[in-house]
Order: structure tokens, then sequence, then C-alpha cells
């Protein structure tokens, strides 16, 4: 293992106690610990695209903020025994109110009974992962397996608080996947926060992805190999889209923070106009909720007037 | 006076009981005397041999036993080589080409002079249009030269090509041969009815024989439609069924021509009746299936348009199509100096399939488009790969179509009207004007191009795999010719000399005061001038583009830079596959060379090179070299190509407009977008907003603004607008 691994997670720690007291209060934004893996290529191309997402990754976690800690293994790092080190390390910093992402890349194998994340050396496999991710007691957990035949994972990694994203939808579908490019596209584009909350979701980043692969197959007319899910509660059937109790998680797992959303200091006024949003925004949810027991006018009046409360107190915050 | 075979005469006169024959009850059928014919078949039935009891089921119209008694047949009968082929007729017969020609073949192995054998083959290759039938029959009348069947297929294969004379000798032939040929004698009707007089004295004849006769009318109507007479062909259906209502195959064929005509109710009736009657071949099956998914689809319709969508993509098409068809028709109108009679009713199919259902039948028509009369049907771009297809160009040559078939009434030549329909697509838009491909370029340098007045074969029984492709290019060239030398109006004066009814040699005689043969030399001294050198060079061609590619893969940059210029030259109009273009801007882009590979790019799309990935690029450069108005141009030669399932393009396009203040094109664009299932719905229900209040729409504008905040009330931009759509409240 490259010695500034460890290094580099030994200078978050320190740094993140240094940074502390002119930090945000960690009970306005916890941290998240992001592990990022890049597998065994086999040929030079894909070991090249992997190692070149996995750092996009790290790029772009790393530019989120301070509350963001980032470890990546790539090339022959990417061993098992440095997958199992870094896991442990990151169950000993991590504290209960954090979260804690883990996004695989590469090529994964199912034999119908065990998928195996292939990596440099001994691969590693899902049951494996899953007992180094139960020993970090973050508050909430995601798997994100961008591999071939990752939907075999998913079996073993369900835990309590833990969502998880496979590129396959099941460890049949052995194809490489294109899923780990579009996955890293999500949170290097803006478009992919659809309700405009200037932050991705780990279900944005989902949907986004999961489009654009379809995307992808569609340009090529070639019959998609690949149909990524997710499931995010521990006894659920994986799924493609938010419903029947699956992506409650996903949809409040913030994954990345972008534009200008730092949180400043509240007067007593500013936290009333803070209060009267959140309320609005939560009438508002309410009604659209509604929706389709009522009148299409009646609906769309109420809208309306809860829509021009709300931009008008934004505009008292932004003052 | 008709006369009848003297077999017949006491078959017919006499209550004499024949040895068992099949062919005597087929006689019997044949002249309508159906009571008889079945009790002959019957009788069959309790023969010792497994194959004439398999005539008798046959006869009967138990085809699974007749199956049966010939799979017997084959392995015990003596005449297994006859027996096969009998069996091949069957399955032919019940829709089995495959497994009939395989019979056919297995005979002919026993025995090469098995003309029946031929004769099966001749009809499978009729039917598929492979080219091949005339050489069958030649086959059979080599070995038989008084082969009446041979002489009867011989003559509606003449005709099939345009060949009246030939026909008419050869339909004679057979008719001295058999007084009762009523298949030549059909031939003759159809001769009478494509040139436009009465058939009635042959119909007579063939009535005397049997007056419930209808494959004499299903003939006529087959060569109508090869001729595009779609309403004339469903007439003589009609007849054909008011003569034989037992004849489901005239029943399917007569569904199939009113589905041309857009009339799909009735067609859906024919259709079902021939199906529930048993006669299922593909065509049949294929249409009612076809129907059958219309309920996926949505009819719109306005004053001149009548547009048949998949509803999973009329939202997204409807615009683009309406508007170019609006376009085209106020074109035509002008040009043709003529208004179609109706509203042009277009369907666009997602599924290729469901597009070749409806040429089914009608050999060497398009791939892309196909029209009958007032109705078009062509694929949607999301049946094809991205690039391969540009459906305005498709629908300004099968617009063409339209207009011609209804100035001519139907009465032009094919090569003529897909000629003028090729030169029509280049004239609208130079990018689209016709190429040669690397087709074309070998049947120029291999001198394969047709004389004129044989061009239409091209079309309809290709002597060589890629001769339809070389024919619509010859086509469209002699079009351009034309225009050249004699001038845009000529064309038009073609158009009414065809619709007087004069042949092609006509035509030419009269409107371009040369002959056939001049013209031919005239147009090859044209297409030397214009082609040769390509075509000459085009080994040499192959050669470098090869080593182009090579470099490319070996990422030799500075060699594809050196090489590639050279051989855009040899060969300018490629740009397809591995082009020089393509490779070139690559080895620009690595070498980090904008400029050049804006260039070469540019001059790719002016080719009429279509990849998006390559035209999306050219975009990026012009507009990273601020110029949003060719950036825009360029994306919009997309939306001809491939604008499905890309709602980035229609963002993009639209953003680009909306910074030209085009803000009517920006909500079309915002519109595609939305309608493409964008990622970010909200994103671009506010920038539609925003086009829409530029355009002074302030309704559509709220609408649009309120479901952008429905989806993300948080979203400060569109709060933004709402309160600038609501100025007065709350301040």
């Amino acid at each position: 293992m490259k010695p500034t691994s460890q290094r580099r997670f030994r200078q978050f720690a320190r740094s993140g106690i240094l940074l502390l007291p002119i930090v945000i209060p960690a009970h306005l934004y916890a941290d998240t610990y992001y592990v990022v893996i890049a597998g065994l290529g086999g040929e030079p191309e894909y070991a090249q695209q992997f190692t070149a997402a996995a750092k996009e990754l790290e790029k772009t976690f790393r530019a989120s903020g301070p509350n963001a800690h980032t470890l990546l293994l790539v090339g022959d790092e990417a061993s098992s025994s440095h997958v199992r080190d870094t896991l442990h390390s990151v169950a000993v910093t991590a504290r209960p109110e954090d979260d804690f992402v883990l996004i695989l890349i590469g090529h994964g194998s199912f034999d119908d009974t065990t998928y195996k994340f292939n990596l440099p050396g001994p691969d590693i496999s899902a049951g494996e992962i899953a007992n180094l991710c139960n020993g970090i007691r973050a508050r909430r957990q995601l798997i994100v397996d961008t591999t071939s035949a990752s939907g075999g994972a998913i079996p073993s990694l369900r835990h309590p608080g833990r969502a998880i994203i496979t590129a396959t939808k099941s460890g049949t579908e052995k194809n490489a996947t294109v899923f780990a490019r579009y996955w890293v596209e999500a949170l290097e584009d803006p478009s992919a926060d659809t309700d405009k909350s200037e932050s991705i979701s780990a279900l944005e980043a989902f949907t986004y992805a999961t489009k654009k692969t379809a995307g992808f197959y569609d340009s090529q007319k070639r019959l998609a190999t690949e149909h990524a899910v997710f499931v995010d509660t521990a006894g659920g059937v994986p799924v493609r889209e938010p419903g029947g109790g699956e992506g409650t998680l996903l949809s409040s797992l913030t994954l990345l923070r972008i534009g200008s959303n730092h949180p400043s200091a509240n007067t007593p006024a500013r936290s009333a106009l803070l209060q009267k949003k959140e309320q609005l925004e939560q009438n508002i949810d309410v009604l659209k909720y509604q929706k389709a027991a009522m009148d299409p006018s009646e609906y769309k009046q109420q809208l309306t007037t809860l829509l021009l409360e709300l931009a008008r107190t934004q505009r008292e915050i932004d003052k | 006076m008709t006369h009848l075979s003297p077999l017949l005469l006491l078959l017919l006169a006499s209550s004499w009981t024949p040895a068992l024959q099949p062919d005597n009850c087929w006689l019997l059928k044949q002249h309508d005397r159906q009571r008889e014919a079945v009790t002959c078949f019957k009788e069959l039935l309790s023969s010792n041999d497994a194959a004439n009891r398999a005539e008798g089921y046959w006869g009967l119209q138990d085809w699974d036993r007749s199956n049966e008694q010939f799979r017997l047949a084959v392995q015990t009968s003596a005449s297994a080589a006859e027996a096969k082929v009998r069996w091949g007729m069957l399955l032919h017969e019940r829709f089995n080409n495959k497994e009939a020609a395989d019979l056919f073949r297995e005979a002919l192995a026993m025995d090469p002079s098995n003309a029946d054998a031929y004769i099966g083959l001749a009809l499978i290759s009729m039917e598929n249009f492979d080219g091949n039938a005339m050489a069958y029959v030649n086959k059979v009348l080599s070995l038989e030269p008084n082969n009446v069947k041979a002489h009867e297929l011989a003559a509606s294969l003449a005709l099939d090509n345009d060949e009246p004379r030939q026909a008419a000798a050869q339909a004679d032939k057979a008719i001295a041969l058999d007084h009762d040929a009523v298949d030549a004698m059909a031939v003759r009707a159809a001769l009478e009815v494509v040139s436009d007089r009465s058939p009635d004295a042959w119909i007579n004849q063939i009535r005397t024989i049997n007056p419930h006769y209808g494959r004499t009318y299903s003939e006529i109507a087959h060569h109508l439609e090869l001729r595009y007479r779609h309403e004339d062909a469903a007439t003589y259906y009609r007849k054909a069924i008011a003569a034989e209502p037992a004849l489901w195959s005239a029943h399917s064929s007569l569904g199939i021509a009113l589905m041309r005509l857009g009339e799909q109710e009735e067609a859906q009736k024919e259709l079902e009746l021939s199906y529930d009657n048993g006669y299922r071949n593909a065509a049949t099956v294929n249409s009612l299936r076809l129907l059958d998914s219309y309920r996926n689809y949505v009819t719109v319709q306005d004053g001149d348009t009548i547009l048949k969508l998949k509803k999973t993509e009329s939202e997204l098409l409807r615009p683009y199509l309406q508007a170019e068809l609006h376009t085209i028709i106020a074109t035509y109108n002008r040009k043709y100096a003529m208004t179609l009679p109706g509203p042009i009713q277009l369907e666009v199919y997602p599924d290729h399939e469901d597009f070749a259902v409806r040429t089914t039948g009608m050999p060497g028509l398009g791939a892309l488009g196909v029209t009958f009369g007032e109705v078009i049907a062509i694929d949607s771009p999301s049946a094809r790969r991205p690039g391969d297809f540009n459906w305005g160009a498709t629908l300004w040559h099968e617009m063409s179509h339209a207009y011609v078939l209804f100035a001519t009434h139907d009465h032009v030549s094919r090569w003529f009207t897909e000629g003028l329909a090729v030169h029509e697509e280049g004239e609208h838009v130079t990018e689209w004007k016709n190429r040669a491909t690397p087709d074309v370029l070998i049947a120029i340098r291999d001198k394969k191009l047709l004389p004129i007045l044989q061009l239409d074969r091209g079309f309809v029984f290709p002597q060589y795999p890629s001769q339809v492709t070389v024919s619509y290019f010859q086509a469209g060239t002699i079009c351009d010719f034309i225009k050249e030398e004699w001038g845009e109006s000529t064309l038009l004066a073609m158009i009414h000399s065809y619709a007087a009814r004069h042949t092609t040699s006509e035509v030419i005689q009269q409107v371009l005061k040369t002959t056939p043969e001049n013209f031919d030399q005239q147009y090859l001294a044209w297409i030397e001038k214009h082609y040769g050198p390509e075509a000459s060079q085009f080994a040499h061609w192959q050669q470098q583009i090869k080593s182009l590619l090579i470099a490319d893969q070996n990422k030799e940059w500075d060699t594809v830079a050196h090489v590639g210029p050279a051989v855009i030259a040899l060969y300018p109009d490629y740009v397809g596959e591995g082009n020089a273009y393509e490779l070139l801007a690559e080895g620009y882009h690595a070498s980090q060379n904008p400029a050049s590979e804006a260039a070469i790019l540019a001059a790719y799309a002016q080719a009429g090179g279509q990849n998006p990935a390559s035209l999306k690029r050219l975009a990026a450069l012009q507009e990273s070299r601020k110029d949003p108005a060719a950036a825009a141009n360029t994306l919009t030669r997309i939306n001809y190509i491939y604008p499905v399932n890309d709602p980035d393009l229609h963002q993009k396009l639209g953003g680009l407009f909306y910074q030209q203040k085009k803000f009517d094109e920006s909500v079309r664009e915002y519109s595609a977008a939305l309608a493409s299932n964008p990622v970010d719905k909200a994103g671009v229900q506010y920038q539609l907003a925003r086009s829409y209040l530029a355009t002074g729409n302030r309704r559509n504008a709220e609408e649009s603004v309120l479901a952008a905040l429905e989806i993300a009330p948080s979203y400060i931009p569109a709060q933004q607008l709402l309160l600038e759509l609501h100025p007065s409240s709350g301040k």
C-alpha cells in the first residue's frame, strides 16, 4: 500500500479537528466518507477507463467541501488487503452521525452463488465487503457497485440503513457496463439536480445515470445488457424507480452539494424566514400529494399561491 | 369458338369415370365443375397410392392430411421426384416457400430434367422478386418447349418487366398450345387494362371456361399494383371476390390494397376474413398485426395533413413533421402547378418491421419510405441507427411521388418518378443531394448503368445485389442532367407527357427532342464528366482509405493529416463509415487543432455527412468560435437525422436560438426537449417558460414556470420568473 493513503486519511482526521471551530456546526452537515475503488481492468483500455472514472470521482468529492473525506484506491493499490485496511480505517474514524459511500468501479463476476469484485490479486466477495461495511457505524451508507454482474451482490450487501445501487439487475448480466461513466457524469452535470436543491442526491444521480445508460444503448441500437437497480430498505425488492417503499433513503442521502449553498450565520429574522420557507415547502409537498383528488384549477390556484409566497420568502432570504 | 380437349369433353359430356388421376380432378375444378371435382377428389382418398391420397386431401382443402400423405408418398412412391414436386407445390400454396424450394431442389437432384420442379422454383422467385424467375422458366422451356405453364409464367413476367409485346407473344403461345390456358388469357386481359383498353373480350373468353375464375382479376390487379395504380388494383380485387367469393388470397390482397389507400376499417375486415378462412400467409398476418398495433398510434389532423404517429413519439415529432409537410406542399404546389385533391396521410413507424409490412409485395421499393398515392409511410428516425436515415430528405422524396402519381394518374415510368424524387431531395437542401456510393462508382466503372428504356427493370428485377441502389442513383442523375441541359421546366413537361399516356420513348422524343439512344450517349458522357475520374480511381481510393484507417488506429496523426486531404480529393462524395473527413477530424482533435477540425467537419457536413456525433462536435466548435448561428444551423441538421431520444440536443439548440432571439424556434426546441423525457425537467420547463415569455405568450410562460416549480419549488431562477409574471403580488 502506498503510505500516502493512510497518511492522507490521518491528515483529513487532523484537519477535521483543526477546522472544527470555524466550520458549520456538525448537526447541520455531517461528514461524508467516500471510498472509491477502481478494480482490475484486465485489458489496458478498461484499466485506463476505470482509473480515470475513479479519479474523476475523487476530484469531484474533494472539491465538494471540508465535510467530504475521500479515499481512493486504484491500480495496484486496489488489492483486497488495502481494501480491508481502508474500510477498517473508515470504521475507526466515522461517527454515527456521518454518512458513508462506497463506490466500486470495474469488473464483477458471479457464479450463481457468490459475487466477487475483481481486484489485482485475490478478488473480494460481496459477503466480505458487507462485513467490512457493517463495521462502519455511519448513520447512512450507500454502496454503488457499477460493475458487471453487480446485481448478484445485493443479497449479501443488504443491511439496515444501507442503500445499494448496482449497475445490473442480477448476477447474470455479465457484460462490461457503461453505468460507471454516467454515474461520474451525474456528479459533474448540474442538470442531475432535478429538484434544484443545489445538491445531488443519490436518487438523482441514479436516475441520471440510468437514463443516460439507456440512451447509450438506444443510440447504438443495441439491446441493453445492463439494467441498474437500487434497494434501500433491508427487506425490499430491488427496483428501477422509487416506489413501493423504496427510494426514501436514496433521495435523502446527499452525495454532493453544488452551487453556492453555503450556510451562513442566522439572525433571528433570517431564521424566521428559513423556517417559513421550510413550512411553505412542506405545504407544497402536501398539496402535491393531494393533487390527484383535487379539481385541477383549484390545485393550480393553490399551488401558484404557495409558490409565489415561497418565491417572495426566498427573495427576502437572499437580500 | 372454344376448343376443349377430348379428355375434357369426355369428362363433361358423360358419366364415364376415368381411372383415378389427380389431374382430372384439378381439371374439373379449373372448369368450375365443383361438385364433380369434389367427388373426384374424394375418390382419390381411397387410392392405394399415397400421392393420390395427398392430392385428394389437397383438393378437399385438408392440407394437414395432404401434407402427411405426401410425406408418406416420397418415401414409398416409385416416382418420388414427382411426389416431391407436388408436395412442394402444396407447401408453396400454404405459405411455406422455404421448404417448398427445398423439395423442388431435392426433386431436381433425383431428376435433373424435372420441368415441374423448375416451375415451382419460378413461382417462388416470382413472389420474392429475386430476379431468378425467368431463368427457371427458360430452363423449363429448354426441357419442354411446349410447356403451357412456362409460357404463362413467361407472359406474366414479361408484363412485370414492362415488355408488353413479349408478354402477348408468350401468352398467345400458351393459348395456342392449350385453349383453356386461362392464366395466359388473364395476362392478355391485364395487358389491355394497363394500356387503358377494355379487357372484356378476354374476360368473356375466360368465363366460358370458368365463369368463377377469380384469379383473372387478381392477375390484373397485381400488374396494376406494380404500376402504383392502387385504386384500380383494389377495384380488380373486388371483381376477383365477386367472381369467386372463396378466393381468400384476393380478400387478403384487397385488404392490403385498402391499407395503401388509407381505408383501414374495410382493410381490417378483408384481412380478418381471409385469416379466419385459413389464408394466413405472412402478408395477411403481419398486416393484421400492424392494424392491431394502431391502437398505440394517435392520428393528428390539420388542413393539409393527417399524421399517424406512435403515441410515445407524437408530441416530439408532430411539430417537425407538420411544419416540413406544409413547406413541401407549398413548394410543390408552386413547382408542379397543381394541388393534391386531399390531405396527405403520413404514417411514421418506429418499428422498421411495421414499415416493412406496408411495402410487402412491392418489389424494389425504397427501404426508407413508400408512397401509395396520398398515403405515405416512412420509418421513424427512432427506427434507425443515428446517422443512417434523414427523415426530411425522405419526406421530400415521397411527397414528390404523391404529386407525380396524381399528375400522371398513376401512369408514369418507375424510373422517372424515382429519379424526380431523388432529384427533388437535392433541390431543397444541397447536402441531401444524390451521392455516389461505392456501389454506384463500381457500377459506373464497370459500365453497368442501364439504357433509359430498360431502367425500370433495375428497380423491379435487379440483376445484381446493388442494382436497385444504382438505379435510384442513375434515375436521379438523369433528372439532374435533364435539368442542366434542358432546364427545370422540362421535367414538368415530361410529367405532362406521361400524363398523356406516352411511353418513355415517346416522352424523350417529344419533350427532349432526341432519341433514347442519343439520350443515353449524352447522359453517359455527362456521367463520365462528373463521376468518371472518381470511378476510375476507385480501387486506388480503396487502398488509400485502408492506409488512412490504419494510421488512425495507430494514432499516427501526422500521417493522417498528410494523407487525408488527398484521400478526400479522390472521392469527395464518400461520407459513409470510415470516411476520410471524420478520420482527419479525429486527428486534428488529437493534435489540438480546433480550427482545422472545425474546417474539415464543416466540409464533411457540406458533403452530406450525417453522423450526429460529428455534427455535434462541429456545433461545439462553432459555438466556441463565437458563431452561434452556425452552431444552430449545424444542430438543426441533426433534427432531420436523429431528433429522438436526445433531450440535450434540443435543449442546446433551444439555448442557441434564444441567444439569437429566435424565440419561436427556441420554444419549439425546448418543447421537443420536454417531449424527449429529459433528466432535468424543471430546468427545461424553466427555459421553455423564458422562451414563451420572450414571444409574448405569458399564459404559456406561466404554465411552464409552474410546472418547473412543481418539480423543484426551490428553483430560484424559476421563482424569480414567477414573480416577474406576477409583478403586483406581495410587494
